[in-house]
């Protein structure tokens, strides 16, 4: 018994990490490419880059992703938007980028 | 000795853990700050089968608080009272009332995502993402329902992130471990495991693995396969999910299609559903332990056909038919119709209508 859940909590340790070193290594790609998206040059990036674009690629983003589950979205205000996003980024594990763009279509 | 091995392996986890939140930690960037708000749903169900017909209001309340940018609190209960009448007339109700998850989310990073407390078991997509009623397309559930614990104690790791920079795979995972929990409501059992999942944006396909590890009792295993993709071209999904274990419980699948007749004319907030499934129990699987277990006692084959309109978006009157193929020929017609109701309520400044 003990055999079977060593090698569980061996391979559970291993996926760690895996997550670990996966976090590591893209945090100094993030660096060398400009941290694009960081928070204080996400705010900068979306201003410089072409809103529609944005948006259009938000919209895909919310195609791709909540419409997997949901109808299309109802306009709620900025701020519950916010929160509800980010209860799907932790519920639907959707990616860091998708809740940036989707949130961003979603509130224009 | 024991003890101290146990000790040693749960420092060992966390050190790796906390190593996985050294990566760069980043804030949810937005303009606006989220507000708490309180969702869920209001649904109203009549259920005909075998004779009884049950009438169910259901509350399913959901807090989402989010602190700060990076942590988020919620906390998803449930209310209903069942009240049956039976074909000799007789009246009962069933009042159920109980907590899903309240749990305590930590975004540390682009890839990690800490959660603790109470939450749904991640394994494979029907319990944590199609599960809610103003979600399912079919409000009653798949018979593999009762293969795995559902409900966790304890803390997981979760995250998705692209694996290339063009975003043409998704990969997101989930990792946990739960203690046994023995109070009534709050029941869990002392499990381990995790799910992983690849998701093709572009073709919009994922596919997925779970398993899980029962640490007590029989100590089974469970595994599982998962599934779903939904055509670019015309407005269909398709998703399925296969469990197998290797205890009492035995293993199950079924695969859903739902097409939303969006490009037809005075149908487009239509839906049509249609799921078929088989269960195949264990020869071990006594009646006693299936229905504490909420699994049929025996194996079955189930085909169900559904409709879903949307009055509102927030609306949605359902209406479905299953017929159910018992291996001992107990065989069962399920009719069901409902109406569902979402709300979104903000716990405060709401920060300007759109």
């Amino acid at each position: 018994m003990r055999t079977i859940a060593g090698k569980i909590y061996l391979l559970l340790a291993f996926f760690f990490l895996l997550v670990a070193t996966a976090a590591f290594a893209t945090s100094g790609y993030q660096g060398s490419n400009g941290d694009k998206d960081s928070p204080g040059s996400t705010a900068k990036a979306s201003h410089n880059a072409d809103d529609s674009t944005m948006r259009l690629e938000g919209e895909k983003r919310f195609h791709s992703n909540c419409s997997r589950c949901h109808a299309n979205p109802v306009k709620f205000p900025p701020r519950m938007i916010a929160t509800v996003i980010r209860h799907m980024r932790v519920r639907a594990t959707i990616t860091d980028e998708d809740m940036r763009l989707i949130l961003h279509y979603m509130t224009q | 000795m024991c003890i101290t091995w146990r000790r040693k392996r749960v420092l060992y986890i966390w050190t790796l853990a906390i190593l996985a939140l050294g990566g760069a930690t980043r804030g949810q960037d937005v303009d606006a700050k989220p507000v708490p708000i309180l969702t869920g749903s209001t649904a109203y169900f009549t259920r005909f089968s075998s004779g009884t017909i049950q009438n169910a209001p259901v509350v399913s309340p959901l807090l989402l608080a989010p602190l700060g940018d990076k942590w988020l609190i919620e906390a998803k209960g449930n209310f209903s009272d069942t009240v049956s009448k039976t074909s000799q007339l007789d009246y009962t109700g069933t009042l159920l009332y109980g907590l899903n998850y309240a749990q305590v989310d930590y975004i540390a990073n682009r890839f990690v995502t800490v959660s603790g407390g109470r939450f749904l078991t991640p394994f494979g997509i029907y319990g944590e993402r199609l599960a809610p009623d103003w979600i399912k397309a079919l409000q009653t559930a798949p018979l593999s329902r009762g293969t795995t614990s559902g409900s966790a104690l304890g803390g997981m790791l979760r995250g998705g992130f692209s694996a290339d920079t063009k975003n043409t795979v998704e990969i997101n995972y989930a990792v946990y471990f739960s203690t046994c929990n023995t109070n009534h409501l709050l029941a869990t059992d002392r499990t381990t495991g995790g799910r992983i999942g690849f998701f093709l944006p572009g073709p919009r396909v994922e596919i997925g693995a779970s398993f899980q590890q029962l640490l007590q009792g029989d100590r089974s295993h469970a595994a599982g396969l998962h599934g779903e993709w939904q055509p670019n071209s015309f407005p269909l999904t398709l998703r399925s999910e296969f469990v197998r274990t290797s205890g009492l419980k035995g293993s199950a699948y079924w695969i859903e299609s739902v097409y939303r007749l969006s490009q037809v004319p005075h149908l487009h907030k239509l839906e049509l559903v249609g799921r078929g499934q088989q269960y195949y129990a264990n020869a071990k699987l006594t009646q006693a332990a299936a229905t504490l277990l909420g699994l049929p006692g025996t194996s079955t084959n189930q085909g169900d056909f559904g409709l879903n309109y949307y009055l509102r978006n927030d609306v949605r009157a359902s209406a479905s038919f299953g017929k159910q193929f018992a291996a001992d020929g107990n065989n069962a017609n399920i009719w069901m119709i409902g109406i569902t109701y979402r709300f979104l309520v903000p716990l405060g400044s709401k920060g300007g209508a759109l």
